[in-house]
C-alpha cells in the first residue's frame, strides 16, 4: 500500500449503539477518481465527515500519504491538502465569487491562524492568482465580481468546489456533487471533474450512477456502514450483491 | 487620502465636541466621560460586529480594569504612585483574564455564549463585592487621585484646565480639562487602530469567520483562535476603558461589575450602529448625553432608553450610522444570537442514516 494517499484501516463511527461506519479497510492510490456508493443510510457522508475531521472515528485509523492523521483537526487536515466541497453548496454568500475564492487561498498561503492587525491582505498577489486559477478551473471566473448568494444552484455548486480547489488540496472530497443539477448543468461538471482528476487524487460520493459509472477509475460499494465490495466501475455493475443491496434497500438509479 | 482625511475629520470632531455640547445642555466633563466608556463600546463592537460574538459580560473587563488601575496607585505602589503603570496593570491584567476566560467561551456559540460572559461577570461582581479586605465591598475605592501624567521631561496635571478663553454660547476654553486632551487623543489612537484591525488580513477572516463558519474551517483557517483573539483585544480595549474611567472619576464601586453595564455596551453599540467604524462611539455619545440630560428632569429615563433601544432594533436595525449603509444588519445580530456550531456530525449522520 505504499503508493496510497490515503487510507483507513478499521474505521468505525459509532452513535450510541448505531454504528454508522465500522470496519472500513479502504484505500486510495494518489491520482486516482474513485467513487464511493451506496443506498440512502449507507454511512457515505460519515465516512467523509471522518476523513475530512469534520467527526471523530471511534474505532480505526486514517492514514494520509503515510502519516496518521487519525486525531488531526478538520483545519490541520486542509492545510495538509485534504479539501472537501459540500453536499449543499458550502459558501460565503455575502462575499463576491472572487472573494469566496480569495479567501480559501488565503488560509492557504497564511496557515490555521494569523495575528496580521494592521496589513491588509489585498496586496498579496499570490492569493489573486491561487484564486483566478480555481475560479478558471470551474469556469466561473466570468462571474467572479457577482455576489456568491445570487449564483444559480450549479454555479453555486461549483463556486463551492473552486473554494475548496483554491486551497491547493492533494485530495479532493467531492459529496454528491451533481445532485439537483439539470443535465446541462451535469454534463458541465462531468467534464470539470474529469478534468480535475488530472491533477489530483478525487473521492466522490454521487448518486447518479451514469455519472459515477462513466468517469470512476474503481467504485467503492459501503451497505450499512460497511464495505459491500470494491472494484471497477465493470465489476460493480455485475456484482449480484450489490444489486441486492440497491434492490434490497432503496432504489437510487439503476446499477 | 482617504487616511488623511480620516484623521483630519476625526481630531476636528474631537477638537469641537466638548464646546458642541456645550450649548445643548451637556459640558466638557460629559465629553470625557463619554469618550471613556466609548472606548469600551468599540471593543465590544469587535466581537459583536465583526466577530459576530454577544458577550454580555464586558462589564468584568471595564469594572476589573479600573480596580486594578486604582489598586496600583493606593495599594501595590502607594509610594511611587504612576499614571502610566496604573493603565498598564489595569489594561494587562484585564488581557490576561480575556485570555483565560476567552479559551473557554470561544468554545460556544449563540445564547449559549452570552450566558458565560454573564456567568463570568458575576463571578467578578461577586468576587470583587465580597473581597472588603481588597476592594473595600459595596463603598468601593473612594478618593484615590490620580498621579500626574509624566512625559518624561514634564509631567501634566490631567485635573487642570485649558487658559480661559471666552467662546460665547460654546462656553469657555478653561471648561476643558486636560483629561478631555488626553482621552481624545487615546480615542484617536483607538479609532486607528481599529479602523486598521477590521481592514487588516486579520479582520478580513474574522468576517469570514463570522459570516460562515464551517466553510472557514474547511479552508484551512482555526476559528478558535480569530476569536480568541478578537475576544482578547476586545477585552483590553474594554480594560482600558474601566482603567481611565477609574482614573478619571478617582473611585469606582461594584456597580460597574453589573450586569447593566455590560448590557449599556451592548445597547450603545446597537443604537450606534453595528459594525460600524464611528457607531458605538455616536451611540456612547448620545444614550450618555440623553441620559444626562432627561435623567435631570425625569426618573423614567431607564424607560425611555428601553423604548429607544425598541425602536431602533425595530425600524434601524442597523443602528443610526449602519442605516445610512444599507448593511444587513438585523441578520448580524439575529445570527450573533442564533448562530449554532457547525452543523453537528451526528446531525449528518442522522441524515445520513435517515431511510
Amino acid at each position: 500500500m505504499s503508493d496510497a494517499i490515503l487510507q483507513t484501516t478499521g474505521l468505525g463511527k459509532r452513535f450510541g449503539h448505531f454504528a454508522a461506519n465500522s470496519d472500513i479497510d479502504f484505500s486510495v492510490r494518489e491520482g486516482e477518481l474513485r467513487a464511493v456508493i451506496g443506498p440512502n443510510g449507507a454511512g457515505k457522508t460519515t465516512f467523509f465527515n471522518l476523513l475530512s475531521g469534520f467527526a471523530q472515528p471511534t474505532d480505526g485509523e486514517i492514514f494520509f500519504k503515510g502519516e496518521k492523521i487519525t486525531h488531526v483537526a478538520g483545519p490541520r487536515r486542509v492545510v495538509r491538502g485534504i479539501a472537501k466541497a459540500f453536499q449543499t453548496a458550502n459558501i460565503y454568500p455575502d462575499e463576491t465569487v472572487f472573494q469566496n475564492c480569495r479567501l480559501a487561498a488565503l488560509a492557504r498561503t497564511q496557515g490555521l491562524f494569523s495575528l496580521q492587525l494592521f496589513r491588509s491582505s489585498q496586496r498579496l498577489t499570490d492569493v489573486d492568482s491561487l484564486a483566478g486559477e480555481a475560479l478558471e478551473l470551474v469556469d466561473l471566473a466570468a462571474l467572479k465580481d457577482v455576489r456568491a448568494g445570487d449564483l444559480s444552484h450549479g454555479d453555486k455548486k461549483r463556486l463551492d468546489i473552486a473554494v475548496a480547489l483554491a486551497t491547493r488540496p492533494q485530495i479532493l472530497l467531492l459529496d454528491e456533487p451533481v445532485a439537483g443539477m439539470s443535465i446541462e448543468e451535469v454534463h458541465k461538471t462531468d467534464r470539470l471533474i474529469r478534468g480535475l482528476a488530472k491533477r489530483m487524487t478525487v473521492l466522490i460520493i454521487e448518486h447518479d450512477m451514469d455519472l459515477i459509472m462513466g468517469i470512476s477509475d474503481s467504485i467503492t460499494v459501503l451497505h450499512q456502514g460497511k464495505i459491500l465490495a470494491s472494484g471497477t466501475p465493470a465489476e460493480i455493475r455485475g456484482n449480484s450483491r450489490v444489486q441486492e443491496a440497491y434492490l434490497g434497500g432503496h432504489t437510487e438509479g439503476t446499477v | 487620502m482617504k487616511d488623511a482625511r480620516f484623521y483630519g475629520l476625526t481630531a476636528l470632531g474631537l477638537v469641537l465636541f466638548p464646546f458642541l455640547i456645550h450649548p445643548i445642555g451637556g459640558y466638557p466633563g460629559l465629553a470625557t466621560q463619554i469618550l471613556i466608556v466609548a472606548i469600551g463600546s468599540i471593543g465590544f463592537n469587535l466581537l459583536l460586529g465583526y466577530a459576530g460574538l454577544l458577550s454580555y459580560g464586558q462589564s468584568m473587563f471595564y469594572g476589573v480594569g479600573g480596580y486594578m488601575a486604582l489598586l496600583t496607585i493606593s495599594k501595590f505602589f502607594p509610594d511611587h504612585p504612576n499614571f502610566w503603570l496604573a493603565i498598564l496593570l489595569g489594561v494587562g491584567f484585564v488581557t490576561l483574564m480575556a485570555v483565560a476566560i476567552g479559551a473557554l467561551v470561544v468554545r460556544l456559540y449563540g445564547i449559549y455564549f452570552a450566558l458565560l460572559t454573564l456567568a463570568f461577570a458575576q463571578m467578578f461582581f461577586f468576587v470583587v463585592f465580597k473581597w472588603r479586605d481588597l476592594t473595600q465591598g459595596d463603598d468601593g475605592l473612594q478618593g484615590i487621585s490620580a498621579p500626574p501624567l509624566s512625559l518624561g521631561f514634564t509631567s501634566i496635571d490631567l485635573t487642570g484646565t485649558f487658559p480661559s478663553l471666552d467662546l460665547g454660547p460654546f462656553g469657555n476654553l478653561s471648561d476643558v480639562h486636560y483629561w478631555y486632551a488626553f482621552v481624545a487623543l487615546i480615542m484617536l489612537l483607538v479609532l486607528a487602530f481599529t479602523r486598521t484591525l477590521i481592514r487588516s488580513q486579520f479582520g478580513e477572516v474574522l468576517g469570514a469567520i463570522r459570516e460562515n463558519e464551517e466553510r472557514s474551517t474547511f479552508v484551512g483557517f482555526d476559528p478558535r483562535r480569530y476569536k480568541l483573539a478578537a475576544f482578547t483585544i476586545a477585552g483590553a480595549l474594554t480594560g482600558l476603558s474601566g482603567a481611565l474611567r477609574g482614573l478619571y472619576e478617582t473611585s469606582i464601586a461594584p456597580d460597574a461589575l453589573t450586569v447593566g453595564t455590560s448590557g449599556d455596551f451592548v445597547i450603545y453599540t446597537v443604537i450606534g450602529g453595528v459594525k460600524t467604524l464611528f457607531g458605538p462611539l455616536v451611540g456612547t455619545g448620545l444614550i450618555m448625553y440623553m441620559q444626562n440630560v432627561i435623567s435631570a428632569k425625569t426618573d423614567a429615563w431607564r424607560l425611555i432608553e428601553g423604548l429607544l433601544f425598541v425602536a431602533v432594533i425595530v425600524f434601524l436595525p442597523g443602528g443610526i450610522l449602519g442605516s445610512f449603509k444599507r448593511k444587513r444588519a438585523r441578520t448580524i445580530l439575529a445570527a450573533a444570537v442564533a448562530a449554532g456550531p457547525p452543523d453537528a456530525p451526528s446531525r449528518a449522520a442522522a441524515r445520513e442514516a435517515a431511510p
